[in-house]
């Protein structure tokens, strides 16, 4: 298993091609570690692995084909968006020294939490000590990436290719031309629903279609269930996923930006339909509740059966309600005469090596420790994630996005342009939450109340 | 180096005095400079050029005149936002400083437990006010369990949804205000508390009732701490940010906004959007200090000083 | 309604037509009082549930017994003794810091006239309403950029970042303070500063008290500028470790846990509040001197 790591920092053709010979195609098996028990995993991480490197002192330059680089001497500051006492926290911590151990590198990590996002341009501008930073990906791209170093070769020689999913790269290069950050935490977007309802409903072809939706809600409802569950939080979402599968994000992107809504007959149709859903009672009875009042009672009352979201909710749902729901995930229905709609909502966290970094190798092994292999495992399942390492299987309640991920060519955006307005962005929320309470009766009230806010 | 202003109100030696004012307020003035005067300056420069980064250095930024002002002025979330802190100060603040004096007086008026009383409404102010909003949010306020509705429905009405859109802001404004009453009653109690016992004596015996000592005795002697809480609850609205940040997760909503959120979503992004601009941010700050001086200045020429003494 | 300070001084036996007098003021205070201890028994109630219950609205049943284990969990997941220290520390010297230099200031700029004094005065305020995070991230940059960190910044910080309320607080205070004290101290041939220090100061004890509370819960509540400023789990204070536990007991869907670590962490500040507004000895002025 290390040596399988560790070959990982090779940088040499060969090397590359000893990596995909030795990929990770049987399954560290040995640390499946269910979520609840990351604390004890703390303890044995050090004893698991054993001495470090002896290989030669060259330090940051590429290492012998086999052995293991040699940081010796090397230090790597780490600001993280978590905190310690975390689960992501406590693997990041695990992985920082079994690091430590193999490659004699000292691996510093200050938890930030997710105040990170406002101090972390201020550090990169000051010139302050940070070699490597979490953040979201998105964000890394577009605001920070003259800070961070372009990955794209060290990526190629390790192999970057067959491990990490590769729409995060390609948007990446899309919006900064660079490619800065490797995926760490995977999130994908959808609808998460309740197989054994589904399972009691007689739904046994997951509808693709807003027609088939509407009739398994339809199902739903007579077998005693209801729907769909919605917390004001992600009214926007919701909102933002039903319109752009018919106009597309681009086009939503420019109507939130420059308004026109009610020109838009697409627009006024899709929200037709919202509000034809919303009447048809197919929300939640106390759907739009206040955010996690609704997504709870998928798990306290085990009668509702879905929601829009992004993957964390399931684990959110299980742990504050203590249910074990069976989830499931489909992708936001097509809709009739809509815009392209095989793609779903994807986003990262993801670590960037900053320009300043001494040893960028040394870093960039550091990452691909975290990410790839036995430790992207351990916080795959540690904290109910994702894997960034798309040969890792996800855990049990992560069933399907994976798969979900590989599909997605062009991953939408988070409210799917309707956040490219900043300034408008509240309003929207408004409107969206306004839509779901049943404050409008037709496509065109809701059009206008939004051409109303330019 | 001693300049010759020092005009002191009465007739003393002022020499002696010099020395004085000089050490006791330059430490002062040096603790405003040091912390404040390089930020306050690079804030209002910052509002009249582009900027992406509250603190990228100045080479790169661009002059863009008052299209700063004009872009928040212009924006409907900023003008929501200052409808809604404008809300805030004068609902809020009439009703959080009448509760503050009401409470201060009742616990100035000779009850007993009053150490208990005093402290026990100023315990919100104690707890993390992200616990406090977690209660209210969950608790109080929540459709099915929440304690209001229990109310309601123990008196036979039906439940209300008291976080709707339409409800949200004062749901919201309700439950700061319960946890900032305690403040500013300590600041009445403190202020009341130094009035000397013997001028209520007096007036006892010259027939006064209790209402009279109040509104003839009490507020004007409070005047100045009526000022300064008036101050403070200014200046604690412009920096509300805590209570609108909880009630509104994930993405802000326009019915909770207030300038200091706008602002950070302005600087920093939001989620979904990383676009940033510094000099709007710095706009939205600097008309947040205009406002503040504006009160102030507005207080004490309608509050005027009469060099009470006692 | 005068405040009686000489129940403090000895028992007064019950004088019942007095207490009926003050009836209604009781009932204000206790209905409010009544909603106040709702919710701290909620948020104690909480602290001992599961999530399931906190989100059921079934915390007062404790229908799966008291979750002490919510304690156990808040306790362990942090230094929460060290960031108990590095709070104290902070939080004592901050007061102090500030203390010492707003009290005299205040002092002379509520009785003196001097030529920078207006605007001084409203440097304080300016000071005080321009948004945090436009002062403190500038900050940050130029000590990065310098160099400069660790516990004597942060102190530092703290103090001059409660100077301008605790200067404004003050201000009014000073100013209803009759001359006379001054000019009998003159007369004594008692020098102003020491006057300032022996006689005045200590007539606005109860203020000083106050503004000393709201500044120490300020700096053991605060986050912020700890984050950034506090570089190593050395120096984290209470307020961050606080902040820390709450966004993971928050993300893993711990609230009970959350609710643990809220209570552990206002306790002290509780006990010390009530410790310190016992100091609170009104009447200082009422007697003395009458001008």
């Amino acid at each position: 298993m290390k040596k399988k790591l560790i070959s990982l920092l090779v940088t040499t053709a060969m090397a590359a091609t000893l990596l995909a010979g030795c990929g990770n195609t049987e399954k560290p098996a040995e640390d499946s570690a269910p979520a609840e028990t990351e604390a004890s995993t703390e303890d044995e991480a050090p004893a698991e692995d054993a001495a470090p490197s002896e290989t030669e002192d060259s330090a940051d330059e590429a290492a012998p084909a086999d052995g293991a680089a040699n940081y010796d001497g090397v230090t790597l500051t780490m600001w993280s968006m978590w905190a310690n006492t975390e689960p992501q926290g406590k693997v990041l911590q695990e992985a920082a020294d079994a690091f430590s151990a193999q490659t004699g590198a000292t691996v510093n990590i200050e938890w930030k939490g997710r105040d990170i996002k406002t101090i972390i341009v201020t550090a990169l501008e000051a010139n302050e000590n940070v070699d490597i930073f979490e953040e979201d990906y998105q964000r890394i791209a577009s605001t920070y990436s003259q800070y961070c170093l372009d990955v794209t070769d060290m990526a190629e020689a390790a192999g970057y290719g067959d491990i990490g999913f590769q729409c995060f790269v390609d948007q990446q290069k899309e919006w900064a031309g660079a490619f800065n950050s490797i995926a760490e935490q995977p999130q994908v977007g959808g609808i998460f629903y309740n197989k054994d309802i589904f399972d009691a409903a007689g739904i046994t072809t997951l509808p693709t279609t807003w027609d088939e939706f509407l009739a398994a809600c339809q199902a739903m409802v007579d077998a005693g269930y209801e729907p769909m569950a919605l917390d004001d939080a992600y009214a926007d979402f919701s909102l933002g996923y039903h319109l752009s599968r018919h106009v597309g994000q681009d086009v939503l992107g420019e109507l939130s930006v420059n308004g026109g809504w009610s020109e838009n007959e697409k627009i006024i149709k899709g929200a037709q339909e919202l509000i034809d859903f919303v009447n048809a009672g197919y929300l939640e009875s106390g759907a739009p509740g206040a955010f996690p009042e609704s997504q709870n009672k998928i798990g306290l009352t085990e009668k509702v059966a879905m929601i829009v979201c992004a993957n964390y909710v399931c684990a959110e749902v299980n742990n504050n309600t203590g249910s074990n729901i069976n989830w499931g995930l489909m992708n936001y229905p097509a809709v009739d005469g809509g815009a392209d709609s095989s793609n779903a909502y994807a986003g990262a966290n993801s670590l960037a090596i900053s320009k300043n970094c001494a040893n960028p190798q040394a870093a960039f092994d550091f990452i691909m420790f975290l990410t790839s292999g036995e430790f992207d495992q351990k916080m795959a399942d540690g904290a109910s994630q994702i894997p960034a390492d798309s040969r890792n299987t996800a855990p049990a309640i992560m069933n399907g996005t994976v798969e979900t991920l590989l599909a997605t060519q062009a991953p939408l955006k988070w409210n799917m342009g309707l956040s490219d307005n900043s300034d408008l962005g509240p309003q929207f929320k408004d409107v969206a939450i306004k839509l779901f309470e049943g404050g409008f009766k037709t496509g065109e009230e809701f059009a206008a109340a939004m051409d109303a806010l330019y | 180096m001693v300049p010759p202003y020092f005009n002191e109100r009465g007739d003393r030696k002022m020499k002696k005095n010099r020395g004085m004012i000089l050490a006791f307020s330059l430490p002062l003035t040096f603790s405003l400079i040091i912390m404040y005067l390089y930020p306050v300056a690079r804030t209002v420069l910052m509002s009249f050029f582009k900027i992406e980064s509250v603190t990228s250095s100045m080479s790169t930024w661009s002059f863009y005149g008052v299209g700063n002002y004009a872009k928040i002025f212009g924006s409907p979330t900023f003008q929501g936002s200052m409808k809604n802190m404008g809300l805030i100060w004068l609902v809020g603040g009439i009703i959080t400083l009448f509760f503050a004096l009401l409470f201060a007086v009742i616990l100035t008026s000779g009850v007993r437990f009053k150490k208990f009383f005093r402290a026990a409404i100023y315990l919100p102010n104690v707890i993390s006010a992200v616990a406090l909003a977690t209660m209210w949010v969950q608790y109080v306020y929540s459709n099915d369990y929440g304690m209001l509705n229990k109310v309601l429905e123990f008196f036979g009405l039906d439940g209300v949804k008291w976080l709707s859109s339409d409800n949200k802001f004062w749901a919201m404004l309700l439950a700061y205000m319960f946890g900032a009453v305690g403040y500013y009653m300590l600041i009445f109690i403190s202020g009341i508390e130094r009035i000397p016992a013997d001028l209520y004596e007096a007036a006892t015996i010259d027939g006064a009732n209790k209402v009279q000592q109040f509104f003839k005795m009490t507020l004007p002697l409070l005047k100045g701490i009526i000022k300064t809480n008036i101050t403070f609850y200014s200046v604690h609205t412009t920096a509300f940010f805590l209570w609108t940040k909880m009630f509104s997760p994930v993405n802000t909503e326009a019915s909770t906004i207030v300038p200091v959120v706008y602002l950070y979503d302005t600087v920093f992004g939001s989620m979904g959007n990383t676009g940033r601009d510094a000099g709007a941010g710095a706009a939205v700050g600097v008309v947040l200090t205009l406002i503040i001086i504006l009160v102030y200045f507005v207080m004490n020429k309608v509050l005027k000083d009469d060099d009470l003494e006692f | 309604m005068a405040r009686s300070k000489k129940e403090k001084n000895f028992k007064q036996p019950w004088n019942w037509s007095r207490e009926l007098r003050l009836l209604p003021g009781y009932l204000i205070v206790l209905i409010w009082i009544g909603f106040t201890a709702t919710f701290l028994c909620w948020i104690l109630g909480a602290s001992f549930s599961t999530a399931k219950e906190i989100f059921s609205g079934k915390v007062f049943a404790f229908e799966s017994g008291f979750h002490w284990e919510n304690y156990i969990n808040a306790w362990q997941s942090q230094n929460v003794a060290k960031f108990f220290g590095n709070s104290l520390l902070y939080a004592v010297t901050a007061c102090i810091g500030t203390l010492l230099i707003s009290a005299p200031g205040a002092y002379v700029l509520s009785r003196f006239d001097f030529f920078a004094n207006k605007s001084l005065k409203s440097s304080l305020i300016i000071a005080m309403s321009v948004p945090a995070v436009m002062i403190i991230m500038p900050i940050f940059s130029l000590t990065t950029q310098l160099g400069i960190k660790g516990r004597i910044l942060l102190i530092l910080l703290y103090i001059l970042m409660h100077v301008p309320s605790t200067t404004t607080y003050l201000l009014n205070f000073f100013a209803t303070l009759s001359k006379t004290y001054e000019e009998a101290a003159a007369i004594d041939g008692c020098p102003p500063g020491k006057t300032f220090w022996v006689i005045m100061l200590p007539l606005v004890q109860p203020a000083i008290i106050t503004v000393t509370i709201f500044n120490f819960l300020g700096v053991w509540n605060e986050f912020f500028m700890a984050l950034i400023f506090a570089s190593s789990a050395e120096m984290t204070p209470v307020g961050v470790g606080l902040l820390q536990i709450v966004n993971a007991m928050k993300y893993t869907g711990d609230y009970g846990g959350l609710f643990a670590a809220v209570v552990i962490v206002f306790l002290p500040t509780f006990l010390l509040y009530i410790f310190l507004s016992e100091k609170i000895i009104a009447g200082v002025t009422g007697g003395g001197i009458k001008g």
